[in-house]
């Protein structure tokens, strides 16, 4: 009872447009009132100061910040015309080159939109001048540039970790495979579509090896720090947070070496990092207080209780939470949906036996899912402002088939976990 | 009232840049920390808490910038689809008034911590010993100000929809589509490209 109210209530605040920060707030101001006579609004002060202070969190600013360098010293774009060169020679041409920029772009930025944004911005231009099927390439835009939260390191992974005790570092182990994966099958997904309609792939492009080699440098500097980033995650030598600041001095000094730092570009980068990093915390320092309410008011263990009064097998708790993400995904914004769900479903999904790790992950892939389906998907969206022309529906069938690339890696890690658990098992 | 919302924007841009300065301050230093941790095994500490309290002034101080740039997340879902700008505007002050209730309940135990600290003099448990009143009270200025700004703002929208200027009210705390947030960030992306042309 209790937990249908909390969603319902949940639901009626947000979807009148309160911002959700100060909804999930009123929500648990609400729930306070109805269930529990302890006035928990004291805890305040306090919790504010513990989760804006927390040492973990301060990956997120540190994630965005190093994408905000890479976003506005042009490396980015010398990094997609350099993947043209080298994988050109695959049927569907630079539709591969979008897959895999996102995939390198999106794994060192953290965030999706700014990865669907930057990659975006570069590819446009070449659908006219190569031929290509404007639907399926604007669709590779929309799903590729989801890859940024599922490819570590990923800010969403890191909320759901603080908000769950979830580690972190394991998340990130977790979340290497099932995005090489994805990589792989949203490129097999092109792969297939041009081999069915070979004019769908646009005309080859020329290219030679001495081409190649002369654009290495572009590609090779942000690769590097990739590896250096996410590999001491890996590797276990520095924590996420510690592995950001790297991040962040690194793209410095490949901006600075091709003289691209300028006081101005700072300051943006600055001003932008704070307005970014503080509309996340605004609404998690929401979700804690909420998470609280919701912990003492017991809803926690009414949802066990609901489990095995009406005796529901895990599959039956997953299957409902899964429907819940990909109902909610359509109309909800994913950040918000993500975090002010996480109090609600993770003890839900953790009663019904099933790891937090591996949940982690999937909600990753649900969140994925919700940012390219109609009718509320953010990624369509950019990539549909970016084009300027033409309507919102040829970037929805277009990133369909990706849609059903996701629904198909949600159904492997559902049937096999092992994907998912074997890297944290065997590394962390 | 509008003078009063240009100082407020550019304290606060000023106040997000300076926290800016200091996330990236903290990871010079974390990366610092790292450095000498490998190369010389020495472990100085420190670094943990003082990008802890960065992020924590840095968010206060954001809070207000976002608020001024109508960049709080919004589901705006059912907002697109209510056709009256009336009922759009009412929508619009729930939802400041809501913010406005959430700034200054936090604003209000945030003066709390610092209150507790400055009473009992705390000090971080590391190495440092930062006494807590300094990033605490930094913190706290930025919540305050953070209240004061969507008072403000309250007071203003309220004025806007008294005298039935609509467009006002929306230019001022209206929701954000997402095709406009879309907009701008194609527009940084663009920025940064064009530097990189003018070489």
């Amino acid at each position: 009872m209790t937990a249908t109210v909390s969603l319902v209530v949940l639901l009626v605040v947000l979807g009148s447009s309160i911002a959700v920060a100060a909804g999930m707030v009123l929500v648990g101001l609400i729930l306070n009132g109805f269930y529990s006579p302890m006035p928990l609004t004291r805890m305040m002060g306090e919790l504010a100061w513990a989760t804006s202070s927390n040492f973990i969190l301060t990956a997120i600013p540190f994630y965005i910040m190093f994408g905000e360098i890479l976003l506005r010293s042009g490396i980015a774009e010398r990094m997609y015309n350099a993947m043209t060169q080298w994988l050109s020679w695959l049927p569907g041409g630079l539709m591969h080159s979008n897959v895999g920029s996102c995939a390198l772009f999106g794994s060192v930025s953290g965030s999706s939109v700014a990865t669907a944004a930057t990659i975006g911005v570069v590819a446009m231009g070449e659908i006219d001048k190569h031929k290509y099927n404007e639907r399926l390439f604007l669709g590779t835009l929309a799903a590729g540039g989801t890859l940024g939260i599922l490819i570590p390191p990923s800010i969403n992974m890191i909320i759901y970790g603080v908000m769950t005790d979830t580690s972190v570092p394991k998340l990130y182990l977790a979340g290497f495979i099932p995005g090489f994966i994805l990589t792989v099958l949203f490129s097999l997904t092109v792969l297939i579509a041009c081999i069915w309609k070979p004019h769908w792939g646009g005309e080859k492009i020329e290219t030679s090896w001495q081409e190649r080699w002369r654009t290495l440098p572009d590609l090779l500097p942000p690769t590097v720090l990739l590896l250096i980033v996410v590999g001491a995650i890996f590797f276990g030598l520095a924590t996420a947070t510690e592995s950001a600041a790297v991040g962040i001095l690194g793209a410095l000094a490949i901006a600075g070496w091709r003289r691209r730092i300028t006081l101005q570009m700072l300051r943006e980068v600055c001003e932008g990092t704070v307005r970014t990093t503080a509309l996340v915390m605004a609404i998690l320092v929401g979700a804690f207080f909420l998470n609280v309410v919701i912990q003492t008011i017991g809803l926690t263990q009414q949802l066990g209780q609901l489990i095995r009064e009406y005796q529901l097998t895990p599959v039956q708790v997953l299957g409902a939470v899964i429907l819940l993400y990909l109902v909610l995904g359509t109309f909800m914004e994913e950040l918000s949906m993500m975090i002010s769900t996480i109090p609600i479903t993770t003890p839900l999904i953790l009663q019904a036996g099933y790891d937090p790790v591996w949940f982690g992950i999937l909600l990753v892939l649900l969140i994925q899912t919700a940012m390219i389906s109609p009718p509320f998907g953010i990624n369509l969206f950019v990539i549909h402002g970016l084009r300027g022309r033409g309507t919102l529906s040829d970037v929805e069938i277009g990133s369909a088939p990706f849609v059903i690339a996701l629904l198909v890696i949600i159904a492997l890690i559902c049937a096999y976990p092992e994907i998912v658990m074997w890297a944290p098992r065997v590394f962390g | 009232m509008q003078r009063l919302q240009a100082l407020a924007e550019t304290i606060s841009r000023g106040g997000a840049i300076v926290g800016g300065a200091m996330l990236l301050i903290a990871a010079i230093v974390i990366c610092l920390d790292i450095f000498l941790r490998y190369a010389f095994s020495l472990t100085v500490g420190g670094a943990d808490d003082l990008s802890g309290y960065a992020l924590a002034i840095a968010s206060a101080w954001g809070f207000s910038a976002a608020l001024l740039t109508r960049s709080h997340i919004r589901i705006d879902t059912v907002y697109v689809r209510v056709r009256s700008r009336a009922a759009r505007a009412a929508l619009d002050v729930l939802s400041l008034l809501a913010f406005a209730l959430f700034a200054t309940l936090v604003a209000w135990h945030g003066w709390g911590v610092f209150y507790q600290s400055y009473v009992s003099d705390s000090h971080s448990q590391s190495a440092i010993e930062m006494p807590l009143v300094f990033p605490q009270g930094l913190w706290f200025a930025g919540l305050a100000f953070l209240a004061a700004v969507a008072l403000l703002l309250l007071a203003r929208a309220i004025v806007a929809w008294s005298r039935s200027d609509l467009e006002g009210l929306f230019r001022m705390i209206g929701s954000k589509s997402a095709l406009e947030e879309a907009k701008e960030e194609v527009v940084a992306v663009e920025h940064g490209l064009e530097a990189e042309h003018k070489q």
